[in-house]
């Protein structure tokens, strides 16, 4: 069973077009990354997953489900612009967004303590939420949107501004969770993140899906296509007409060849040439692919 | 609903609970008291005795009028520091002296009386401060007592019989109140009134305001966005106005048990044996006050919620405070008029659009009360109008609490209203 479904979803506002036929599915148990630019509709599209709007056009399905509101209560939803109520103390805080998700007081209260301890966060329980640090706000909203125990966490951008330490923290407590089956839909634009996390992604841009699949098949769908020699000696071989752009460093060259060239004939033609200690074909990072598919173009 | 009930539950603690509200139950008795308190004592003290000069070139009259004053002082008013001085017969010299006087300040003021036989005298009041009402009035009634006692004179009459024609009567009110005759103080029913249209305006002004600030304040807190991935707007909405009015009657409950305890009290009977009651106030009038409030409220607070959703920061909302208590406001210039006038058509029109009705109304119920078939469509008018408020509001809410930046304009409103 799929956990989240959208079929062919589109939202325009006023002249703008925020999505337009957008598709998407999340598998349980996986890591979902939803990628793009400023601008390009990741917002636009979680926010009619969990039903704050509606589409115009096209359906969303969540458990197998058509969308009702009954299935917020199985949704953890942790939004880019971070909310918490400032003058209120924190514990009651999770209490309330607990009990608005559906626990009675007292479940939230031991969830919310447990949680705390866990994120070694317990001592901000009594404070007021103006008295805590960006970071600890950070976790207090990350402890509010797992609270419930959902079966699919939306998190967008669930790291910025923490530190390393934290960042690491919050990253192995997700993929604790990927591991007992809960379905993660990430949206950011920190493509190393994504890379090391996600099992899938969709990399949309001014409103559609311009890629998607595993990580796996969006890879294998771009040519290795980059080459990394270290080398010693006569360098000619640099110049090869396999080589399209060429980084050269000190003993060290990186490499973009044509598309259709033959790596294996730049090899030979580089090994007569010099002594080759590496020589690598290296598949394109995420960020690559992102770049080379958005174009370098930032819908500002 | 159960999610509109947490929402409501977290204002409403969140308010009881906060300092400003603690200041605010304490303050605003106080503030009210000060206000008024403080006018009464001081028409009481007056400005601290004054020393008058009565200065005529009749000697005999101006005695007669000094005689006047000080007979009066025995009224209200009066203090024991109070002196008149007589300047008779006065000379042009006198009155630079007596100029000279006043603007040394060794003298309040000075009467100039000017008497022509067979003329009627001409009299002026000099002083420094030209609002000086009190004396003026005094010093008029004096001088025309002391004239027709002259003129009583002059045609042989015993000073017995001028005593009792001089005699002056004060007029007792006494009002006609679900079928009863009720001795009452028209100045102390007035302030009654005055305080509880006070109370009511102040209130429904402070938590309707109290609405739309809040909602700004979540939405640059970008507490929506967490919301709204549980709750629907309706129920946001919904939440909060039951939360912040039950705040709101929370405070008028305290101090309606207050004032009821303090009128109970030994401090009570000093202030006067009857309590509220003395002030007019009594518990059809109470629970008038508390349909009205709510009804008030709602109206205005659902506005503030639309508006507040459509804007982003606090200065705005006081800019638009300031235009929609308007019609609130036009009830508070209005009544002298209305206290006076409770059946003249423009007041029952007034107090039949909805807008106005809460202050206007009430002011209506205080002063007589209105038939209850007016009363009835008040209300119905009110809720229907709370109704289309509502309806109105919760549409801009829902797009607009997710709408950062600059202020919407009427237009998009509209734009938003056909969203949802």
């Amino acid at each position: 069973m799929l956990v989240v479904e959208l079929d062919r979803i589109s939202k325009a506002y006023d002249q703008k077009i925020a999505v337009h036929n957008l598709s998407l599915k999340i598998e349980p148990g996986t890591m979902f990354g939803l990628l793009g630019p400023n601008g390009a509709g990741k917002t636009s599209s979680i926010r009619m997953m969990i039903g704050v709007t509606l589409p115009d056009s096209g359906a969303v399905t969540l458990f197998g489900t058509p969308f009702t509101r009954k299935a917020l209560a199985r949704v953890g939803y942790l939004p880019e612009e971070r909310g918490l109520y400032k003058k209120m103390k924190v514990v009651d805080q999770l209490v309330f967004f607990g009990q608005l998700h559906g626990l009675d007081a007292a479940t939230a209260n031991t969830r919310g303590r447990q949680w705390a301890e866990r994120l070694q966060i317990a001592e901000a329980l009594d404070k007021k939420t103006e008295e805590l640090s960006k970071g600890m706000q950070q976790k207090i909203q990350f402890i509010a949107t797992l609270l419930h125990d959902p079966d699919l966490i939306i998190m967008d951008e669930p790291f910025s501004g923490l530190d390393p330490v934290n960042a690491i923290l919050l990253q192995d407590t997700l993929i604790e969770l990927k591991s007992k089956g809960k379905a993660i839909l990430f949206s950011t634009h920190r493509m190393d993140q994504v890379e090391k996390l996600c099992d899938a992604i969709s990399l949309v841009n001014r409103g559609t899906v311009v890629l998607s699949g595993t990580m796996r098949e969006v890879k294998s769908r771009y040519e290795r296509n980059r080459v990394v020699i270290e080398f010693e000696g006569d360098d000619s071989f640099l110049k090869h007409e396999a080589v399209a752009e060429c980084k050269q460093y000190a003993g060290r060259a990186e490499l973009k060849l044509k598309d259709g060239a033959d790596a294996q004939a730049l090899l030979r033609e580089a090994a007569a040439k010099a002594r080759i200690y590496k020589f690598e074909l290296v598949e394109p990072s995420l960020e690559d692919i992102f770049i080379q598919t958005v174009g370098g173009k930032a819908d500002a | 609903m159960h999610e509109a009930l947490l929402v409501a539950k977290r204002e409403y603690l969140e308010r009881i609970r906060s300092k400003a509200f603690l200041f605010m139950t304490i303050a605003f008795p106080l503030l009210i008291s000060l206000m008024f308190g403080g006018s009464f004592l001081a028409a009481k003290l007056g400005g601290g005795a004054k020393h008058v000069a009565i200065a005529s070139n009749d000697a005999a009259f101006a005695q007669s009028v000094a005689a006047e004053l000080e007979q009066s002082k025995k009224g209200e008013g009066a203090k024991a520091g109070d002196k008149v001085e007589v300047v008779a017969p006065a000379t042009a010299a006198d009155r630079t002296k007596l100029n000279s006087e006043v603007d040394g300040k060794a003298l309040d003021g000075y009467l100039w009386i000017e008497t022509a036989d067979g003329a009627t005298p001409d009299a002026s009041y000099v002083s420094r401060s030209s609002t000086d009402l009190f004396m003026a009035s005094n010093l008029q009634d004096a001088v025309n007592r002391a004239l027709t006692r002259r003129q009583l004179v002059k045609r042989g009459a015993s000073p017995a019989e001028i005593e009792g024609l001089l005699k002056t009567v004060d007029v007792k009110s006494v009002q006609l109140k679900e079928g009863k005759l009720v001795k009452s103080d028209s100045m102390k029913s007035f302030l009654g009134a005055y305080v509880m249209i006070f109370l009511l305006y102040f209130t429904v002004v402070f938590y309707g305001m109290n609405v739309a600030r809040s909602v700004v304040e979540e939405k640059t807190s970008r507490i929506f966005e967490v919301l709204l991935s549980t709750c629907r707007p309706e129920s946001l909405m919904a939440g909060k106005l039951l939360g912040v009015g039950a705040a709101g009657l929370t405070q008028l409950g305290i101090w309606f048990a207050a004032a009821l305890a303090l009128t109970g009290s030994s401090l009570g009977a000093a202030l006067g044996k009857d309590g509220l009651a003395a002030f007019g106030i009594t518990g059809t009038q109470l629970a008038f006050f508390v349909v009205y409030f709510l009804l008030g409220f709602l109206f205005y607070s659902a506005l503030a919620a639309g508006f507040g959703a459509s804007v982003s920061t606090e200065q705005e909302i006081q800019q638009f405070s300031m235009i929609i208590v308007m019609p609130l406001l036009v009830g508070l210039i209005l009544m002298t008029y209305i206290l006076a006038n409770p059946t003249a058509l423009p007041v029952v029109l007034l107090s039949l659009f909805p807008p106005c009705t809460p202050v206007v109304m009430y002011l209506r119920i205080s002063s007589q009360m209105p038939p209850w078939w007016q009363l009835a469509l008040s209300v119905v008018l009110m809720v229907a109008f709370i109704w289309a408020a509502l309806w109105v509001a919760s549409k801009i809410y829902r797009v607009g609490i997710l709408m950062y930046g600059k202020r919407a304009t009427l237009p998009e409103m509209v734009r938003w209203m056909r969203y949802s």
